[in-house]
């Protein structure tokens, strides 16, 4: 089955007068264990398809199913803890949360846990997540303390606390210089064939979409072109 | 649902990015608090001054005084008039279910003399109800006997003040005084009253069998006449019935017909102290309410720094949502951002309240009195103030649009 499946999604904005498509019809299909690259220059919709998939934005109409449950109808508070359980996000800006520790940074998915998750475990799980990413000494550190790779691997760290299934990665090198950019993306390869976490990653790079399993490109709301990627 | 403990780390830590805004904050509160604690000390410790007077003087007081003459054309003033006698005391005692007890009163002065010490005090010459009238009670000895006041017999009871300066440490008791050069014969000490509302010193007086007084010390041109009478009702709702009562008896007694005037005036002793009391206790309620205003102003202070605090932190409120916050969520966080807030400040507050209360009271001599009725209620309100004054930021936040939010700059 897949984890994330679309049928004609549509997103209008009304600017003035004219109404600007944003997503004009967009099927796709997501099987678990896959590793995409969404591109596209900048306004063909990758963006805004990666919000609805990431459950942040509703589309004005079509279907949406994610690992089997019809989000489209589903209040905030229900999306909120798809979010949680589902989904972990990397941003391009990294998205950490300042004069806040490392590991603290990594808490707060738990902290909104449906599940209850005590201090303790909550503590442990956080530890474990900057371990895997080789950030353990550095879980004192505030994000100002932290090199711009570091601080995008605790993000990453974020991400993965709440064992989503589900990664999606919003420009997450843009930010960073070549060298740091191959570190971050031979993590989520290793993520995605050591984890099986499902990536999905939008960029504009090539260097970049190069080391997924499939590409996905989008041009004026549309998909134009999906085909696999042989590294 | 979010771990309280959790969620109050937060809300400090964002308190203590802005420790000077946080602190000024606070401020509005911390007066707020003060001002009421200060306040309620302050009132309550006049109101409860006040009312100790009123226990002091006897409680359901209402004392007979007689009219007025008119002498070619010249009012003497209550009192010149000797109109009111001790048969009148007797039948009020007697004839009104709504009095408890009544006491004639012939009052007086004079120069009171034991061994080599003497003291000029006041004389009062009255019955042994006297004692139950004023809610007095004796230090040493014995009340009046009936026979005693009806023999005319030369015993006196003494207050404190007057037994200190004429026996000092010695027993009163049995001792004979002179009174104005007669000798009375000391059977009572009454313990000590303390000053009256008026600053008189309650304890400095002499009580003599009122036939003692008149016989013997204070020669009346109507025999039996008194000065006045004191009367104590059974409680304070028969006040007015008492009084009223008081008024036809007398009335009928002295034989004064429908349109003529009353020869006697029954004045209300304890309704005047508790409009008094009244009075006062509405001035504190009305400045605890002023400070009360100060603190709505205080949460109003804390509204606008929470939704300056929501303004800045779209992006941090935004990451929240983004990872699994809910509208709840994010909303409880923002009150008990507030309510930490205006707690610290009303904690603060209270402090500084009881401590200005204390300075007035040790500087300036104010009573004050510091109930944890107003703590509490204070505390409780300024916490009140937090949760109402944090509500909106917390609202507005928890509405923000992730995508919005996390696109902020």
């Amino acid at each position: 089955m897949a984890l994330i499946a679309t049928d004609r999604l549509e997103k209008k904005y009304d600017v003035g007068d004219s109404v600007v498509h944003a997503l004009d019809g967009v099927s796709l299909s997501i099987s678990a264990g896959e590793f995409v690259a969404v591109m596209g220059p900048s306004g063909s919709g990758k963006s805004t398809f990666m919000n609805v998939a990431g459950c942040l934005d509703k589309p004005s109409a079509g279907r949406y199913f994610l690992d089997g449950t019809d989000v489209i109808r589903m209040g905030r508070d229900d999306l909120a803890r798809i979010r949680n359980e589902k989904i972990g996000f990397v941003f391009q800006g990294f998205n950490l949360l300042a004069r806040t520790s490392a590991l603290e940074n990594v808490e707060v998915p738990l902290l909104y846990s449906t599940r209850p998750v005590g201090p303790k475990q909550r503590r442990e799980r956080a530890r474990l997540a900057l371990t895997i990413l080789g950030l353990d000494d550095r879980r004192h550190h505030h994000p100002n303390q932290l090199s711009g790779g570091q601080q995008q691997r605790v993000a990453i760290a974020r991400a993965l606390v709440n064992d989503a299934p589900l990664l999606l990665a919003d420009e997450p090198t843009g930010n960073l210089d070549t060298k740091t950019s191959i570190e971050i993306m031979e993590l989520f390869v290793k993520l995605n064939e050591e984890k099986g976490i499902t990536i999905v990653l939008v960029t504009h790079e090539p260097d970049i979409s190069a080391y997924s399993k499939r590409i996905v490109r989008f041009l004026d709301g549309r998909i134009v072109s999906d085909e696999v990627n042989r590294r | 649902m979010i771990h309280l403990p959790s969620i109050a780390k937060i809300a400090l830590r964002a308190l203590r990015v802005n420790k000077m805004r946080s602190a000024l904050t606070m401020l509005g509160i911390i007066i707020g608090v003060a001002a009421v604690i200060t306040m309620l000390a302050v009132g309550k410790g006049a109101s409860t001054k006040l009312s100790e007077q009123i226990a002091t003087v006897g409680s359901n007081l209402l004392i007979v005084v007689p009219g007025s003459t008119t002498a070619g054309g010249v009012r003497m003033g209550y009192g010149s008039y000797q109109s009111l006698t001790r048969a009148d005391a007797e039948a009020i005692t007697s004839e009104i279910p709504s009095v408890f007890l009544a006491a004639p009163v012939i009052s007086g002065s004079g120069q009171v003399v034991f061994g080599n010490a003497n003291w000029a005090t006041a004389v009062y010459g009255t019955t042994q109800d006297m004692l139950g009238v004023r809610d007095w009670t004796l230090a040493a000895g014995r009340n009046f006997y009936d026979q005693e006041i009806r023999s005319a017999a030369k015993v006196c009871i003494v207050g404190q003040t007057v037994a200190d300066n004429l026996f000092g440490n010695a027993n009163p008791l049995d001792q004979t005084i002179r009174i104005r050069k007669v000798p009375f014969t000391v059977v009572g000490v009454l313990n000590a009253k303390g000053q009256s509302m008026m600053g008189q010193d309650q304890d400095d007086i002499i009580y003599v069998p009122v036939t003692a007084a008149e016989r013997n010390l204070f020669g009346r041109r109507i025999p039996g006449s008194v000065h006045f009478i004191m009367v104590k009702a059974t409680s304070t709702d028969d006040l007015g019935r008492a009084e009223e009562q008081i008024k036809q008896l007398l009335r009928q007694r002295h034989r004064i017909g429908p349109t003529q005037e009353d020869d006697f005036t029954v004045r209300n002793l304890t309704q005047m102290l508790q409009l008094t009391e009244q009075a006062s206790r509405v001035m504190s309620l009305l400045l605890a309410a002023i400070a009360g205003v100060s603190l709505l102003v205080g949460g109003i202070g804390i509204m606008n720094i929470m939704l300056v605090s929501v303004t800045e932190r779209t992006r941090e409120i935004g990451i929240r949502m983004a990872v699994g916050a809910k509208t709840w969520d994010i909303r409880t966080q923002f009150i008990i951002e507030a309510l930490i807030l205006s707690m610290i400040g009303g904690l603060i507050g209270i402090v500084l309240g009881i401590t200005l209360a204390e300075l007035l009271s040790t500087l300036a001599g104010w009573s004050i009195l510091i109930s944890v009725w107003a703590i509490v209620m204070s505390f409780g309100f300024s916490a009140l103030v937090g949760i109402f004054f944090g509500f909106y930021p917390a609202y507005k936040a928890s509405l923000l649009d992730p995508i919005d939010a996390l696109r902020h700059e």
